[in-house]
């Protein structure tokens, strides 16, 4: 201990260091009185230990912590989080956005500078502790019931570690305004009772666990078997019998709704990539291996619009997504006219030519665009409606940018087939593809329709750049891990119908989903390639065979 | 830079073509250093940059007056991200090329297939990414750590009071040598430290995989059940790592919840992602871009200066330990020449013994005579909300590299 007095360099430091051990443990000690304000800002701005014995504290004390004392905890806690809390000299500077050069004194609101400050690195315990102290707070005085309720779930999420958190929920009740929140307050209570004296209490905690069912809430209920009450009293196990009982069933209804959702998202993926593809072939022969490609140029034109966005409308920046549905169609879409224009026609009928020819294509798209926007994964900012998810029914969370994709394939697949059933192109596509020749001596040119349907093709392509962007990374190599797979669904669904490419990609998603949590992702890859295989060998025409003369 | 990509289709035909492959840099004055990081495939975006750093490292070698009074050349080539072709390529510029060594390689795959290669044509190739240990060739210098001084450390911390006092361990890899080897000493070290078996999980996914729902949906049961803090060890490479981390986020799982320790998980990895989720996942490297010190702000500003004047398709602002593990790279097989005056691999390699080179990790590289290993330091970084790592924990020093681990 000597040396901890000797000379030092920094004996400010050392000295704030002594005051904030004797200081946070009053800060502990203190619950009731008001806070210690400039214990918490140096406790905070001390080594690790020292920095969760901070945040316990303001933990330990928010039951019954003065309103002010709270806000201001609550105000250093988020800076803390949000990197915006800066340790200078024995204080600390709260700035108002992160990196920026001043900001105002956390104790006295007065103007400072934060140059030579340091924001301190939170470890995963301390940043443990600091969510759930900044989460109270947001509980305990958050302005918005969004804000609360957000307090709530983070509080929530560490209900068993927190021994004050009754106390805490207790004021939370009390001071609430909103009836909804109030509920969800007073069943959180409910549940953080499983350990109560009374027997009463304790089966109603059960019943308010298995009210929201997910697997934590079974294993939680399963472990209270070990407990001995459920030996000895026959309402207690008869209740948890009956709570773990209907957590079971729910939780298992969510996970097949998982897997549902799962097998949905993973079709429409592959079902975006493949249909411009199923088109293509269907109608030319022409093996395109350019077509993922298509999809990155349609994702870049993404990129694209976004950026033009942030220059000319940032206050629209969230809608960049759908304005980029159109632009992207028409790059893909141009770009393919281009290639076939260009190259292609003069290849009809030689199909390994063409598809050399699609190969280059792909080749020189990659190595253009890395040229032009470097080999980096692209940012997007991504709008609230594709990221993140909310939990529908017990485990299972449906994911927006997941859900984004398969609504996205949805309203392609049904204007795809409009356009093929219900227009003069879709009609003279369709003739196009059954019997080139007849056709062509019906008057219908060909080589036009050709042109089209290639950029019509692409187009769907750029827009399956649009709806993966959300979900993959966006660099110009991305295509690459698009294009086996819907060769794969376009062999498999039978050349040149739509409707069959929807039903491979349904079918080798859910196959994929459904196998894998049972042998593993490596394995599910093997079973269904080797199910197509074979079922090839059966059915070369694929699913659905259009019907054609050759 | 010669780029090059193959698809299996076409494969053979790319493969007769392999001489076509490599940009031979014919000058009379000169020693010739060969690369093999790919610019296509699943590793591109990582491995790419590399290329570039061997070039600055030469760049600067070169400025000073070159190695033994000759200019270095630098020859690189695309082996597609696919294993063999790394080692046809490899031996191409031994045997052709007379390269004086080989600086390449990312995934263990194709550094195992690149290992006959110099080892019957005597070559060097040094290989700058940490891995899975339990090898210990004369013909490569493995300048990154094995497991003992990189991933044990980390896994320490997060099992400690320090970190979340982890009891249960979720690993998901990619499926080949580096994740189960890793998996394997990780399985070896528990046991050691006698925790039950029933306390992990080892799910493996194919190489570029993407569809990472069920995994995620599996480790959110896994999280749920008794035993205690769970964590996630990430082996997954290429990129699958930004579509995990982007699927775990999504799905609402924080850091303080279930951290990810990614061991292959470096700052290019977070580009385009919104890592506000994903503040506090862990990775632990030789290198991190917050390291403190005058010799990584240098580095720093060389790259980006590089980046500027050569026009290099890759983020300035972004430098990842692999990219400072074969900068490191060539200064060492430099100091090697230089001391053995001669650019022939025995006499470098005899030379090894005693090198000793301040990288910009800030720490000090040392070789000994008993192997090829080179020490370095340690660091945990924690992922923030700027797509960068915060230094977490650093080693007081460089530990001695430990090439065979007892847990394996």
């Amino acid at each position: 201990m000597a040396e901890m007095w000797d000379w030092s360099p920094r004996p400010l430091a050392r000295l704030a260091f002594g005051l904030m051990l004797m200081l946070s443990a009053t800060v502990a000690a203190a619950a009731g009185d008001a806070l210690d304000r400039p214990g918490l800002v140096a406790a905070l701005c001390g080594d690790a230990a020292a920095l969760g014995r901070g945040a316990e504290a303001v933990i330990g004390s928010a039951g019954s912590a003065a309103p002010d004392d709270l806000a201001f905890a609550g105000g250093v806690l988020r800076g803390l989080l949000d990197r915006r809390l800066a340790c200078v000299g024995t204080g600390a500077v709260l700035l108002d956005r992160v990196g920026a050069a001043d900001g105002r004194d956390v104790l006295t609101g007065i103007p400072a500078s934060a140059t030579g400050g340091r924001s301190p690195v939170l470890g995963l315990r301390q940043r443990g502790l600091v969510e759930a102290g900044a989460g109270i707070v947001a509980l305990l005085t958050g302005a918005t019931v969004e804000a609360r309720s957000a307090g709530l779930a983070t509080l929530a999420r560490r209900m068993g570690t927190l021994p004050e958190a009754d106390a805490i929920l207790e004021r939370a009740r009390t001071a609430e305004a909103d009836a909804g929140l109030r509920r969800a307050i007073a069943q959180a209570m409910q549940a953080a009772a499983l350990d109560a004296p009374d027997p009463a209490r304790r089966r109603a905690a059960i019943a308010a666990i298995a009210a929201v069912p997910s697997s934590a809430a079974l294993s939680r209920l399963t472990s209270l078997k070990a407990d001995p009450a459920y030996i000895a009293d026959p309402a207690f196990r008869a209740a948890l019998d009956t709570g773990i009982a209907s957590v079971e069933r729910a939780v298992a209804i969510g996970n097949g709704l998982a897997l549902a959702y799962n097998a949905v998202s993973f079709a429409s993926i592959l079902f975006m990539a493949a249909a411009g593809l199923a088109i293509i072939f269907g109608l030319m022969g022409v093996i395109n291996l350019a077509q993922g490609e298509f999809i990155m140029v349609g994702a870049y034109a993404a990129y694209g619009v976004q950026e033009a966005f942030r220059w000319l409308a940032p206050g629209l920046i969230d809608l960049y997504l759908i304005a980029a549905i159109p632009v992207a169609f028409l790059a893909s879409a141009c770009v393919g006219i281009a290639v076939e224009a260009l190259i292609l026609r003069h290849l009809y009928r030689r199909p390994l030519m063409s598809l050399l020819a699609t190969w280059a294509v792909s080749l020189f798209l990659i190595n253009g665009v890395r040229v032009a926007f470097g080999s980096q994964n692209l940012q997007f900012g991504m709008p609230s409606y594709v990221s993140g998810g909310v939990p529908l029914y017990a485990d299972f969370i449906v994911t927006w940018n997941r859900l984004f994709a398969i609504a996205f394939a949805a309203v392609t697949l049904v204007a795809t087939l409009l356009i093929l059933k219900r227009t003069p192109l879709g009609l003279d596509i369709r003739a196009v593809t059954q019997n080139r020749d007849m056709a062509g001596a019906l008057g219908i040119r060909t080589r036009r329709v050709d042109r089209l349907a290639f950029g019509f093709g692409s187009g769907l392509a750029g827009l399956a750049g649009v709806a993966l962007c959300p979900i993959y990374s966006v660099n110009p190599g991305m295509g690459a891990n698009f294009i086996v797979d819907s060769f794969m669904v376009v062999v498999l669904g039978g050349v040149g119908t739509v409707v069959g490419t929807l039903v491979a990609a349904l079918g080798i998603g859910g196959a994929n989903v459904l196998i894998e949590p049972f042998y593993g992702a490596v394995a599910a890859k093997v079973i269904v390639l080797v199910g197509i295989i074979v079922f090839l060998q059966r059915r070369p025409e694929g699913l659905f065979a259009a019907r054609r003369r050759r | 830079m010669t780029d090059f990509t193959r698809r299996g289709l076409i494969g053979t035909a790319a493969a007769l073509a392999a001489p076509a492959l490599i940009r031979p840099a014919w000058a009379a004055d000169t020693v010739k250093l060969g690369c093999l990081f790919s610019s296509s495939g699943t590793m591109a975006n990582i491995e790419g940059r590399l290329n570039y750093v061997v070039r600055m490292a030469a760049d600067q070698l070169n400025a000073k007056g070159g190695v033994n009074g000759r200019q270095v050349e630098v020859i690189t080539s695309d082996p597609a991200s696919d294993w063999p072709l790394y080692a046809q390529i490899g031996r191409q510029m031994l045997q052709q090329e007379k390269v004086a060594a080989l600086f390449g390689c990312w995934t263990s795959v194709s550094r195992k297939s690149v290992l006959p290669v110099v080892e019957q044509n005597d070559g060097l190739l040094f290989y700058p990414l940490h891995f899975e240990g339990e090898e210990n060739s004369k013909n490569v210098v493995y300048v990154n750590s094995p497991p003992a001084s990189s991933v044990l450390p980390a896994v320490d911390y997060l099992m400690g009071s320090d970190g979340v006092g982890a009891k249960r361990f979720f690993m998901i890899g990619s499926d080949y040598v580096w994740p189960r080897t890793i998996n394997k000493i990780l399985k070896g070290y528990w046991k050691s430290k006698g925790i039950a078996e029933s306390a992990w999980r080892e799910e493996y996914v194919p190489l570029g995989f993407s569809n990472f729902q069920t995994l995620v949906n599996q480790i959110r049961t896994f999280a749920a059940q008794p035993g205690g803090q769970p964590i996630v060890v990430l082996t997954v490479v290429g990129s699958s790592i930004p579509d995990f981390l982007r699927e775990f986020a999504n799905q609402g799982i924080l850091a303080t919840d279930v951290p990810i320790l990614g061991l292959d998980m470096v700052e290019a990895d977070l580009e385009g992602l919104d890592t506000t989720k994903l503040v506090g996942h862990l990775n632990c490297w030789a290198y991190l871009q917050a390291a403190k010190g005058e010799r990584n702000k240098q580095f720093l500003s060389d790259w980006s200066a590089y980046v500027k004047a050569k026009a290099v398709p890759f983020s300035a602002d972004t430098v990842i330990d692999p990219m400072v593990s074969a900068y490191d790279s060539v200064r060492l097989w430099a100091l090697a020449a230089e001391k053995a005056k001669s650019f022939a691999v025995p006499d470098v390699r005899k030379a090894f013994a005693g090198l000793s080179y301040d990288g910009p990790s800030g720490y000090t590289l040392t070789m000994t005579a008993e192997n090829n290993y080179v020490s370095r330091g340690v660091f945990i970084g924690s992922v923030n909300e700027t797509r960068g790592f915060d230094v977490l924990w650093q080693s007081p020093d460089a530990p001695k590299p430990v090439p065979f681990s007892p847990y394996g």
